[in-house]
């Protein structure tokens, strides 16, 4: 089985002189190719520069990273952003779709920054919304859309280019339990079908039913 | 263009507005631009439509057609400096005409031209007036529009002297006047209706002498003549009484036009910009480069400017078939492609303040935030 995310003793500090704080101390995490990795924190714990971090926006201050057999280390800018591109799936808080987009343009947008064909776009996005129930809807903009549904739309945006890994932050922190719970089980299906890996931020200790393995992150490393 | 157009569909009531203000803006810049092509017609297209370069005045006439007074004297010592052929002497005299048959009475111009030479007009109609003619003038076709045909009798108001059209000329006015063009001898009656006094007759038969030289050629005979001052055509046209300041104040109008086009539109892009920097940091993140959110950006401007100049461009044509011919306006493609061409420019300019917001704007901005 391979690994789909290794970061190994990574430390990321803010601040200069006398007033640095590290967030994340000689962090190690190993994700495998299936695996859905929950990790919980109170606010403040670091997540979001954890998520960050790990999510290829943020460059650690030491330690390695490598997403899918590629490491992070001394990439540039540019060479980051196209990584994301190709290799990360996102999902952030509240879904964050573009307003002006339709449910099945918001895919098709990913797609055509990926340089998938058309043809091929259509029929994913298609078979991903249809999967995630959402498909009746591809006409609508987010704004006619229930939290619940937008979240769909976002687990769909984020499997779009068929990344090796899918990182998301408190995704089901604008939704109630019922439907917090459907998301998060959601992303656990797509891990298993799509056999890809997924980590999952959040501070809920509700949503872990479907986790395969749950860390807490405390002074700055995972445990 | 995939997010640009995408937007504009969506947000459409927005993206309207403005493009009517555009419109509103680009039209007024094309419409100022042409009453100052218009005016600057009216008043300097006699002098200008001449095919020489530079011309002789008086030296105490501070570069002013009507203010210089030059006689045979003088245009034989020019003439003899840069030789017979390129040098042709040109008289003017303001004055009022009314035609027989009609009881409106023109301001006009007065040209005396040799019209053996470089300096006789073009005539689109009817026969061209020749050195040897008496009483024969050309008219110029704003002075047709108001009733003069071919044939038409015109008299001088000053000094009483009956002339007969022969032809028309096209654009040829002087000073907000339309020109008419007669020969030396005519002039040279014209001249003895208005003066009597023999030395006055001699040494001020002529406003100017039309040269056809090279510049080194003029310097030499500038440096050659002390009582006479040698000028370039355009020299000569800007000192045309009103045409600077005319000209001055509306390009003063036209260059605000693009400068506040070009604000209006990049302070809606920045607040615009403003509004979406968290999602542009999830664009970000989703891996969108800054050039593709750029060139969305620089799209969507120039989608704005050029629909809205095409739509002002129509607009121009239409109202330029109703204005009325009196109506100093004066639109060519050329100047229409030259204004619509700087108005995208100076509308690209204003969006870029948008594009280094855009740049600015951090991937890290969409982790841990709760709005989109």
């Amino acid at each position: 089985m391979s690994s789909k995310l290794i970061m190994k003793q990574v430390t990321k500090t803010f601040g200069d002189g006398d007033s640095t704080i590290s967030i994340l101390n000689r962090l190690n995490l190993e994700v495998n190719e299936g695996e859905f990795v929950a990790v919980l924190g109170p606010s403040g714990s670091g997540k979001s520069t954890f998520l960050s971090t790990a999510g290829a926006l943020l460059s650690p201050t030491s330690g390695e990273i490598i997403l899918d057999g590629e490491s992070l280390t001394g990439k540039s800018k540019q060479e980051l952003t196209s990584i994301r591109l190709h290799k990360i799936g996102f999902m952030f808080q509240s879904a964050n779709l573009l307003p002006y987009l339709k449910v099945q343009e918001q895919l098709l947008y990913v797609a055509r920054l990926t340089g998938m064909n058309s043809k091929e776009a259509k029929d994913r996005s298609e078979r991903l919304l249809k999967r995630l129930d959402i498909w009746e809807r591809r006409n609508f903009y987010p704004e006619k859309l229930s939290g619940g549904e937008k979240q769909r739309v976002a687990i769909a945006r984020a499997w779009m280019n068929n990344p090796a890994i899918l990182f998301a932050d408190e995704p089901t922190a604008s939704l109630d339990f019922k439907r917090g719970r459907q998301v998060v089980q959601m992303i656990a299906d797509e891990v298993k079908s799509e056999g890809k890996s997924a980590v999952m931020v959040t501070h809920d200790e509700r949503m872990l039913e479907w986790c395969d393995r749950v860390l807490h992150l405390q002074d700055g490393v995972l445990v | 263009m995939f997010l640009a157009l995408r937007e504009m569909r969506h947000s459409k009531v927005r993206y309207i507005f403005i493009m009517v203000i555009m419109l509103l803006v680009s039209f007024l810049v094309l419409f100022v631009t042409g009453l100052a092509k218009g005016l600057a017609d009216a008043n300097i297209s006699a002098i200008e439509s001449m095919s020489n370069n530079h011309f002789v005045m008086q030296g105490d006439a501070e570069q002013k057609f009507r203010r210089s007074q030059l006689g045979e004297d003088d245009l034989n010592k020019v003439r003899s400096i840069v030789g017979e052929e390129n040098a042709t002497p040109i008289a003017m005299q303001m004055s009022a005409v009314t035609v027989e048959g009609l009881d409106t009475k023109s301001d006009v111009t007065f040209f005396a031209v040799d019209m053996a030479g470089a300096l006789s007009p073009k005539v689109v109609e009817g026969e061209a007036v020749t050195n040897d003619d008496n009483g024969n003038v050309l008219v110029d076709s704003k002075l047709a529009d108001a009733g003069l045909k071919i044939g038409s009798t015109i008299k001088d108001q000053s000094t009483g002297m009956t002339l007969t059209v022969t032809g028309i000329v096209k654009n040829q006015s002087y000073s907000h006047t339309p020109v008419i063009f007669m020969n030396i001898h005519d002039w040279q009656t014209m001249k003895g209706l208005m003066s009597q006094d023999p030395e006055i007759l001699k040494s001020s038969l002529f406003n100017a002498i039309a040269l056809d030289v090279t510049s080194d050629q003029a310097t030499a005979l500038s440096g050659k003549v002390d009582n006479l001052e040698v000028m370039t055509q355009k020299e000569a046209v800007s000192n045309i009484p009103g045409y600077a300041e005319e000209q001055k104040s509306l390009l003063l109008m036209i260059s605000f036009l693009y400068v506040i086009g070009a604000f209006v539109l990049a302070v809606f892009f920045y607040v615009l910009t403003i509004q979406k920097t968290s999602q542009f940091g999830i664009l970000k993140a989703m891996g969108t480069k800054t050039a593709y959110l750029a060139r969305s950006v620089v799209g969507q401007v120039l989608i704005l400017s050029v629909v809205s100049l095409s739509l002002s461009l129509l607009l121009t044509w239409g109202l330029m078939s109703i204005l009325p011919e009196s109506m100093p306006f004066q639109m060519n493609l050329s100047t229409a492609l030259l204004t619509s061409g700087l108005f995208v420019v100076t509308s690209l300019l204003g969006s870029l303040i948008s594009v280094t917001q855009v740049a600015k704007v951090d991937a890290l901005e969409a982790i841990g935030r709760v709005g989109a």
